[in-house]
């Protein structure tokens, strides 16, 4: 296991201590610490390994949290909402990436935004299923009390997170991983080398899906009530690029480090700068791409020692 | 008659998208950027034209005249102090810094005039023409034909000055253009200038139809992209011919399956031509 | 090597700068003898024009209080201090806010966050920590019909709203027969045009187009082309501002008449008339309040007279329900928490479910959800540029106390 896939696992292993010094609301930040790290390290799959910049991340989160909550709804445990959300997703982004993923740069960047807005008026428009306009409650688990509440959703985004970052893990060492990093050299020689292009990307399309998928799942569940303009918003497709972006590109370890900081920017911005505070966040996007473009693991510790291997 | 009533309304709908749409194409096709302040320069047009008519009673009219050179200043010093540094990134990164910027600028403006709605109303009011029974309001055929006449200064500009040559020659071939010696670097800037005074102008024009808030901006930016997706990039004819097929679409779609999925179906329409017909309506193979 | 990472630290050090000064007034200190009132609101967003005005309505209240000295509890004289924390019009970021706010901030009690959608959300955090919340905007039955105890809202379910308009407008103007309603495919406006369905159903008419616009819909004209096609005696429309100043102006350049036009939830706000300017003339609409009704207070307010008067001497401008909404949540705070005479939560939420007082806004008396079940909304109509009031049971108030003549000139101009 290479060191940086190491302090990747260590780093979600101290995250899991984080109930030994916070109450409800630390954990409330560690839950959308999970859940931000779980949306960057899927949209690393696809954007930072292929290459694709996908604006599909908020439609997989809506679809998810439409679908476990229409399911919970209707009875089903959880967990079992949760996981069908995740394979429906899985399947669904596979077929539509078969689609999707022939279009390049720009293109794909449009078509996956707009898969977001198709979604977002499906739902609004299925009344029936999905409330609309009115939006979806989710009925409440069952009584328990303010900590175990959020001991339970921490935990379940927690694991959802570890999944994520293996499979992340596994994918980046494997023959699907180095096809993905062909296709962002030069997808053109890619496929003359034999290389079955469609498949690995429609693959990492699905991969990119289906977990986030699932956190929407727990994320409908958790805060008991979802509506299309809060689950289908545009800004939980972006904020995982800035998240990448201020990790690293194509970095699992970047992707985690980067959803860190980025959430405890944005709760820092929240909280001191009530009037202003997108625009201070805007203000922070442009002094890291201008000044930082190449995200944190830029900054390797080593080059702080003056170890560096080259110059 | 209904069915000329609805054809005329989105042929006039259909000018006022390409209108908001044609700076955005402009700067997408030569820049390669996709420019996401878009909006808010439309919005913020709007609120010049609506400042300008309450403070000095000066009528929109005139207030294209300021807005052009004003805007053109702005964005050419945005891209030639800011964009320029990562115009060769990856389209994440052009893209995460509009982005950036569109924040800072809307959420400048939210503080500066707040986000409630404000609507310039003209008095005398302009009214509508009818003509057996199609009704046609002054307004919106008064922005038709700024946005027909925009599209022409802009076609001749391109095709018959100078800097409009550079900026069609760096469009077709950027490293052709710089060998034959254009400075590519101002031709963007320009063309950013351009697309910048574009979007200030339509934002005069449509102050006089829609209510003005920051907060619309993300609505005029989403009908740039489908407009130019579906006519095709940077093609001045591309933003006229997408604009009318997306008011079409809309109004027919609203007519027939009702209001609220008119939306869904342009965006369905969009996909299938990303796929279909990637160059768009009127666009050239080979634009990516 | 170094250079550059000298270069990288200094090009760093204004993004660090930036996040320390951020962190630094993270600490607050507690001062002492103040009650703290959260506010989650959605300072930014598409709902921030909202918030501006939910804001006016708790700053007014708190001035007002402090002015006087304060909330006296049990003889000794507590200051206001409102806590506001802006969710980003973000559902989920409401319930966060909430949370924040009692677990971090150490507030009191709860104002709910603003709609019936988040406030909703927000009440399942405010009720497991037992916070007394008054929610000044949330109007759906559905909010308060959970069985939760620490929930209290000031707006009376959204039939209260239809009901009488549509008593009114059958009395009025006996040629209405056909109702077409468009509606913005939101959480209330969606609601209350429902609503508008079934009492207009109820009453016998047709309802012969019922549509829903997607929000951020910058067109109107294929669905009033289609209603106009209809010809519809009555004309519902319901949607935020800048939706009906659009669907109106879109009326009016297409020639689109009917003798009665109802928008809701617009025309109750300056802003409309302002926007909507000579085309705002002879709509109808309803709310839950409005400054033309007279009623005389126990509350820190008095009149309501008196509350329009200090309101426009801070804001300059007339308040309307959702500000006075706010402000009478304050007011109603404040009187249960005297009476209560402790800030003991539990005895604060008892005070306020037993409260039964007349305010500047009307009677208050909250039912066994926690609603509001006191008051007639008041039913309006713009008339040179001023709303005309008609409240149903006529009590006291309105400029239409001449009832019959007046009131049916009042409906029957709406010919634009």
């Amino acid at each position: 296991m290479s060191r940086a896939n190491l302090a990747l696992i260590v780093l979600i292993g101290l995250i899991a201590t984080l109930p030994l010094f916070g109450g409800a609301y630390a954990l409330r930040l560690g839950t959308m610490a999970c859940m931000y790290a779980i949306f960057a390290l899927s949209w690393n799959v696809v954007g930072g390994f292929a290459g694709y910049p996908s604006f599909a991340t908020a439609a997989f989160f809506g679809f998810g949290a439409y679908a476990s909550g229409v399911l919970l709804g209707a009875g089903l445990p959880l967990w079992l909402a949760v996981i069908v959300s995740g394979v429906a997703a899985l399947i669904a982004a596979g077929a539509l990436g078969a689609a999707l993923l022939r279009l390049r740069g720009h293109y794909f960047a449009i078509a996956s935004l707009s898969l977001v807005e198709v979604l977002r008026e499906l739902v609004n428009n299925a009344t029936d299923l999905t409330g609309g306009g009115m939006g979806l409650n989710i009925p409440l688990a069952a009584g328990s009390g303010i900590m175990a509440d959020a001991l339970f959703f921490f935990y379940a985004m927690w694991i959802l997170m570890l999944a994520t970052a293996l499979t992340v893990m596994w994918v980046a060492g494997s023959k699907l991983g180095f096809g993905l990093a062909c296709i962002r050299q030069n997808e053109t020689a890619a496929s003359m080398v034999g290389l079955n292009t469609t498949l690995y990307k429609s693959l990492a399309f699905a991969l990119s899906a289906c977990f986030v998928a699932s956190a929407g799942g727990i994320y409908a569940a958790w805060v008991h009530y979802i509506d299309p303009s809060d689950v289908f918003d545009i800004l939980y497709s972006v904020k995982p690029i800035v998240m990448t972006l201020i990790g690293g590109l194509g970095s699992p370890l970047g992707a985690l480090c980067g959803a860190l900081v980025y959430l405890g920017l944005e709760e820092v911005v929240w909280r001191n700068y009530i009037q202003i505070h997108t625009g201070v966040l805007g203000l922070l996007i442009v002094m890291l791409l201008l000044f930082l473009p190449h995200g944190l693991v830029s900054l390797r510790l080593a080059r702080l020692f003056g170890k560096a291997k080259h110059v | 008659m209904q069915a000329v009533q609805i054809l005329i309304n989105a042929l006039v709908l259909g000018c006022l998208y390409a209108c908001i749409a044609i700076g955005f194409s402009l700067v997408w096709g030569v820049l390669n950027v996709i420019n996401l302040i878009h909006g808010s320069f439309i919005v913020l047009g709007a609120y010049l034209a609506f400042g300008l008519y309450h403070a000095l009673l000066l009528s929109p009219w005139y207030a294209v005249v300021i807005a052009a050179p004003l805007f053109f200043v702005f964005g050419y010093l945005l891209q030639r102090l800011l964009l320029n540094r990562v115009i060769t990134a990856p389209v994440l990164v052009t893209l995460t810094l509009t982005f950036g910027l569109d924040l800072i600028l809307n959420n400048a403006m939210i503080y500066f005039f707040t986000a409630d709605y404000r609507k310039l109303i003209l008095s005398p009011p302009l009214g509508s023409v009818s003509l057996f029974h199609v009704v046609v309001p002054v307004d919106r055929l008064i922005a038709t034909v700024s946005a027909l006449a925009l599209t022409g200064l802009l076609y001749l500009l391109l095709r018959r000055s100078r800097i409009g040559r550079a900026i069609v020659a760096v469009r077709l071939d950027r490293d052709a253009a710089v060998l034959m010696g254009v400075d590519v670097k101002q031709v963007y800037a320009i063309a950013f200038g351009l697309g910048a005074a574009l979007a200030g102008c339509a934002g005069v024009l449509m102050a006089l139809i829609f209510p003005i808030s920051p907060l619309t901006s993300s609505a005029y930016l989403g009908k740039a992209f489908v407009v130019c997706v579906l006519g095709g990039l940077g093609s001045v004819s591309g933003a006229l011919a997408g604009g009318v097929l997306l008011a079409l679409v809309e109004g027919i779609g609203a007519t027939f399956v009702g209001p609220s999925l008119a939306t869904t179906l342009s965006f369905v329409l969009l996909i299938v031509f990303l796929i279909a017909r990637p160059q768009g309506l009127v666009g050239r193979k080979g634009f990516e | 090597m170094n250079r550059t990472f000298f270069a990288r630290c200094t090009r760093l050090l204004p993004v660090l700068a930036m996040s320390l000064a951020a962190a630094a007034p993270l600490s607050r200190a507690a001062a002492e003898d103040v009650i703290r009132f959260g506010a989650p609101l959605p300072i930014t967003g598409p709902l921030a024009p909202e918030a501006v005005k939910q804001q006016q309505g708790y700053n007014l209240w708190a001035e007002e209080a402090n002015k006087a000295g304060g909330i006296s509890v049990g003889g000794k004289k507590y200051k206001v201090e409102i806590v506001y924390v802006d969710y980003q019009s973000s559902t989920p970021r409401a319930v966060q806010a909430t949370e924040q706010m009692i677990t971090q901030d150490n507030v009191n009690f709860l104002f709910g966050a603003f709609g019936s959608g988040a406030a909703k959300a927000a009440s399942t955090v405010s009720e497991k920590y037992k916070v007394p919340t008054l929610a000044a905007t949330a109007s759906s039955v559905q909010v308060y019909d959970q069985g939760y105890k620490y929930l209290f809202g000031t707006f009376t379910p959204n039939d209260t709203l239809t009901m009488p308009l549509t008593k009114i407008i059958q009395v009025k103007v006996p040629e209405v027969k056909k109702v077409a309603i468009l509606a913005r495919n939101d959480l209330f406006p969606l609601a209350i045009a429902q609503e508008m369905e079934k009492s207009a159903k109820a009453a016998g008419l047709e309802v012969v187009y019922f549509e829903k616009y997607a929000i951020g819909t910058i067109d109107h004209s294929a669905a009033l082309s289609a209603i106009k096609s209809l010809s519809p005696q009555w004309i519902f429309i319901t949607g935020y501002i800048n939706d009906l100043l659009l669907a109106r102006k879109q009326m009016v350049d297409q020639e689109i008449k009917a003798p009665v036009v109802t928008m809701i939830a617009g025309p109750a706000y300056q802003e409309f008339i302002d926007g909507g300017g000579q085309s705002a003339e002879n709509i109808t609409s309803a709310s839950w309040w409005h400054p033309a009704e007279h009623y005389e207070g126990e509350d820190i307010f008095g009149s309501t007279a008196n509350f329009v008067k200090l309101f426009k001497a801070k804001y300059g401008s007339e308040p309307d329900y959702g500000q006075a909404s706010a402000a009478l949540c304050g007011a109603l705070f404040q009187m249960a928490i005297e009476k209560a005479g402790t800030l003991d939560r539990d005895k604060v939420r008892d005070e306020l479910a037993k409260l039964d007082v007349v305010t500047f806004f009307g009677p208050v008396r909250f039912g066994p959800t926690g609603q509001i079940n006191s008051l007639d909304p008041p039913v309006f109509q713009i008339q040179g540029g001023k709303p005309i009031v008609h409240v149903p049971r006529c009590h006291q108030a309105g400029r239409a106390e001449g009832g019959g003549e007046l009131v049916k000139r009042l409906f029957r101009g709406a010919r634009t």
